[in-house]
């Protein structure tokens, strides 16, 4: 962003190749023979001491995806990948279970002091080691207000750490990775795993379904509203490994948590392929606000290299009122195929569906919405920007539907695209399918480059030209920035700024 | 045409496959066009696209095209009195095109059928992608129709009608016309019939237009098929430089209905508007999918298009506008807008941009909705009854789209069909 214009270096104005988080780093791991099999699987499931049901599952959906073809619709254009060079489990040789953060790997905790994740201070700050008696009644509402996360850190196959958990718990609030879930509350992860995603859902998910590694678990019972943000964090480190992770969060009746997600990779060459699941189950009157931030590693400036990011994204509003609301600043990976979607199950329930996604240099990204209409009285929301630079592709695809009994469906779409550079390309492929009479629905797209006006008027002012497009691109996705959490708002528009960079000229 | 290997052929598949088998000696062409014939019965026997291929999401061919009648006609059909009063009609009857051509300063006219048997037309028989089905199912089959070729600089006082008209059976007709430079005409594309006994008919018609540098062209399609009939329709155009073209497209029947608009702005100054309305009914599945390619700097192009569904009437809007790399300052914009009035009709809108330069302002709209209730309350608290409430507000929201053309004889001729439909299903 303009504001620290001066302290990015100068000479690497014009270059698109300024990943900041692509360092890598040397820890001792435990990985998977490359390939995948069902050996591999069942090696997966062991080292997770996982359940018999669990590796039946993995299995079963391991036996699918072998009659599944690879979906080409998507406006993206890739090399074949090859399934079978890709190690499907990579795990920090120290991971047994850490019990605080003095067990864990010093150079993890590196990894993310330098990636803007204070997992140490944070706890420190909590003060998890003595809270006074007086305190505990007031956690409720005033850790809310210090803006404190929690945070679930996975690095490459596994989950690091967790913070904040027994502070979560005193609010019956259960936030861990997936792995823990599976062995400590079975019975919540039989019940609602694949309930929205299921095993045979589509070509990644399916793989997802049989390998995947980690993930965060999110359980908010009744009436609850858990009392501080929650956040995971994603690194993927090693080599040649693929990252799938599945996050299931469940809100009971009446309940609200905001989960936010970030995820960072270290420059590489070749390809890496990270194929996530998220489920999101709200019930009646529950609320859930899921906000990503992507950042992985996009490639260098020739488009060598970077992260293959397919993702099964879908919340499901079971409930009666319940809400799900999406929103996500993409900015990095190759390629971005991922269309986070909300099933308005429940009567009166809503979805919302906000979005920035940005590309440059060689990024392909096709990323969009799904909003399926089933109940009464349904509304629905939509909100995308695409900025495009460089020699990027930015497709949205997004879908709206009203099926025969959802009356008084109701969609607002807005997806505005805007282009920087001749060598880009932006393309809008809504799709709205209307079987209801009492259906509402509208959409609007503009594609526009920003305007000499504009720019003359900002820099009239004496803001640099660089500076007053960025400026103008955050006044462009606003309306997306100001649904994110505060912390990462902020985040948020720097990394946007950073994105740009290199686009003018 | 489908990518798909498919697992067996439909009856549909088969019956067309035999068919031309059968036809083949009777078909005009020569050697060229005969080939063109060979490699589009190939692309059919790869399969009729199903929704798996993106541009035929919403219309599933292979699934809809249950039945492919035999090819003769059950019963004779004569020439209709022409939408606009005092055009020259020149009549497709089942599939044949008429011996006596029609006289007109500055346009010459031929027979189709003479036109393949010369091969001259070969060149433009190629379908336009693996895609186009409809184009491979027409140059397979074209037996006859009409070239009309308008003058360098000729102005039309009276509108020129073509008209495709069958009675149940086969009939695969291509209607092309180059308008010179310079030249001004209106131009009819009427495609109707009668119910045939059997109730069934497939009609393919492929019209292919060159506008001119500098010349304006208004061409409607006017459809207005029995609800037995399938008709499978294709309108290509090219739009030269500073040249105007306006279609005009009324679907107001069929059973199974695509009509698609491909149109290439080909010279800077190009505009291109399409204005259409699709009225709805019975069990109708009406699809109106248009790709517009915006190839030169500095055109321009606005698409509206208006909707009305009813019973049990399936309806699809699909439109694509391309702006190519180098298509600088093109300003595109295009709206599709629906009332939805029965809770067993649907609608499917797949509004797309493709861009590819960046200084260009696009836009699309699209709605679906039912009529709006304050309306229809400020209508009702004037004592009008809530049905005739109703069809004033139905007309009103298609007959805006009518009433900017600039023409007045237009305007009220195609007013005139609107009221026809109204009547019969309002």
């Amino acid at each position: 962003m303009p504001a620290v214009q001066e302290t990015i270096d100068r000479v690497r104005k014009i270059d698109v190749d300024q990943y900041k988080y692509g360092f890598q780093t040397e820890i001792e791991m435990d990985k998977a023979p490359k390939g995948l099999s069902e050996d591999i699987i069942r090696l997966i499931s062991e080292k997770k001491g996982e359940p018999d049901w669990m590796l039946e599952w993995r299995l079963g959906a391991y036996r699918r995806w072998l009659t599944l073809e690879e979906p080409t619709w998507a406006r993206v254009h890739y090399p074949k990948i090859d399934f079978q060079d890709i190690h499907y489990y990579a795990a920090p040789k120290s991971t047994p279970g850490p019990k605080s953060l003095s067990e864990v790997d010093p150079e993890l905790l590196k990894v993310y002091e330098k990636l803007g994740i204070p997992l140490k201070e944070q706890e420190i700050l909590a003060g998890v080691q003595k809270p006074a008696a007086a305190d505990e009644d007031e956690i409720g509402d005033n850790v809310y207000k210090s803006g404190r996360v929690a945070v679930d850190a996975v690095f490459d196959s596994v989950s690091v750490v967790t913070t904040f958990k027994e502070e979560l718990a005193k609010a019956g609030v259960i936030f861990c990775s997936i792995s823990e879930a599976i062995r400590e509350h079975p019975e919540l992860v039989q019940k609602y795993l694949g309930s929205v995603v299921p095993t045979s859902d589509n070509f990644y998910a399916t793989l997802n379904s049989a390998v995947f590694t980690d993930g965060s678990f999110v359980f908010v019972p009744k009436g609850v509203r858990c009392p501080m943000e929650l956040s995971t964090y994603f690194r993927i480190n090693e080599k040649n490994t693929g990252q799938f992770e599945r996050t299931l969060i469940i809100a009971e009746e009446g309940a609200y948590v905001s989960y936010l997600e970030g995820c960072t990779a270290p420059q590489r060459d070749e390809n890496q392929l990270h194929a996530a699941v998220v489920e999101l189950i709200a019930l009646d009157d529950a609320e859930i606000k899921y906000s990503t931030v992507q950042n992985w590693y996009p490639g260098d400036a020739e488009g060598k290299g970077g992260i293959y990011n397919f993702v099964t994204k879908r919340g499901d509003c079971r409930g009666d009122r319940s809400k799900i609301s999406w929103t996500q600043v993409e900015t990095g990976s190759a390629i971005t195929w991922k269309y986070p979607s909300c099933i308005l199950r429940g009567d009166d329930s809503s979805g919302e569906f906000y979005s920035i996604a940005v590309s440059n240099g060689y990024q392909q990204v096709d990323s969009g919405t799904k909003m399926i209409h089933l109940g009464k009285n349904t509304s629905s929301r939509i909100i995308s920007k695409g900025i495009a630079a460089g020699f990027s592709q930015n497709t949205y695809r997004g879908q709206v539907s009203a099926h025969r009994k959802a009356t008084n469906a109701r969609n607002f779409t807005n997806c505005d695209s805007l282009l920087i550079g001749d060598q880009c390309g932006a393309h809008t492929v809504p799709y709205m399918e209307a079987k209801n009479a009492t259906a509402k629905f509208e959409h609007e797209a503009t594609t526009s480059k920003i305007s000499e006006d504009q720019k003359f008027y900002v820099m009239q002012r004496g803001i640099p030209e660089e500076e007053a497009i960025a400026l103008i691109v955050n006044g462009f996705v606003k309306d997306v920035i100001q649904q994110l959490p505060m912390e990462f708002a902020v985040e948020a528009q720097k990394l946007i700024g950073i994105s740009l960079e290199g686009s003018v000229g | 045409m489908n990518m798909h290997a498919q697992p067996q052929r439909t009856l549909a598949e088969t019956a067309l496959i035999d068919a031309f088998g059968e036809r083949l000696s009777l078909l005009p062409g020569d050697g060229a066009v005969m080939v063109k014939r060979d490699d589009a019965i190939e692309a059919i026997k790869h399969g009729l696209p199903t929704r798996r291929v993106e541009s035929w999401h919403y219309t599933d061919l292979r699934r809809l095209l249950t039945k492919v009648p035999a090819f003769e006609a059950g019963a004779v059909v004569k020439a209709l009195a022409p939408v606009l009063e005092g055009s020259a009609v020149m009549p497709v009857l089942n599939g044949v095109s008429n011996a006596k051509l029609p006289e007109i300063e500055g346009v010459t006219v031929q027979r189709l059928s003479e036109k393949l048997t010369d091969g001259s037309v070969a060149p433009g028989l190629d379908p336009y992608g693996d895609d186009d089905a409809i184009g491979a199912l027409n140059t397979a089959f074209v037996a006859d129709g009409y070239f009309v070729d308008i003058a360098d600089g000729a102005v039309l006082e009276k509108p020129v009608e073509l008209q495709n008209l069958q009675a149940g059976g086969q009939s695969h007709v291509r209607l092309l016309a180059r308008v010179g430079a310079g030249a001004k005409a209106i131009v009819v594309e009427r495609q109707a019939g009668e119910a045939s006994e059997d109730g069934e008919a497939l009609v393919s018609s492929v019209s292919q237009l060159v506008v001119g540098d500098g010349a304006e062209v208004t061409w409607l399609i006017v459809q207005e098929q029995p609800d037995t009939a399938t008709h499978l329709a294709q309108f290509k155009a090219h739009i030269g430089k500073d040249a105007k073209l306006t279609l005009f497209v009324m679907n107001a029947g069929g059973r199974l209905v695509r009509q698609e608009v491909v149109v290439r702005t080909t010279g800077e100054g190009a505009d291109f508007k399409l204005r259409g309305i699709n009225l709805l009914a019975g069990e109708t599945h009406t699809d109106t999918t248009m790709v517009l390619d915006h190839a030169v700097p500095h055109t321009t192009s606005t698409e509206v298009i208006r909707n009305v569904v009813t019973g049990k009437a399936r309806g699809v809007f699909q439109g694509r506008i391309n702006v190519h790399q180098y298509a600088q300052k093109t300003n595109a914009k295009m709206a599709c807008n629906t009332l939805l009035l029965s809770d067993d009709g649907e609608f499917s809108t797949k509004p797309e941009l493709e861009i590819f330069a960046d200084d260009v302002v696009c836009g699309h709209g699209a709605t679906v909705t039912e009529i709006d209730h304050n309306h229809l309350f400020y209508l009702m608290a004037r004592g009008i009854d809530e049905k005739s409430a109703r069809g004033l507000l139905v007309k009103a929201f298609v007959a805006e789209v009518i009433e900017e053309l600039d023409d007045e004889a237009l305007v009220e001729a195609l007013e005139e069909r609107l009221d026809g439909w109204f009547s019969t299903h309002g």
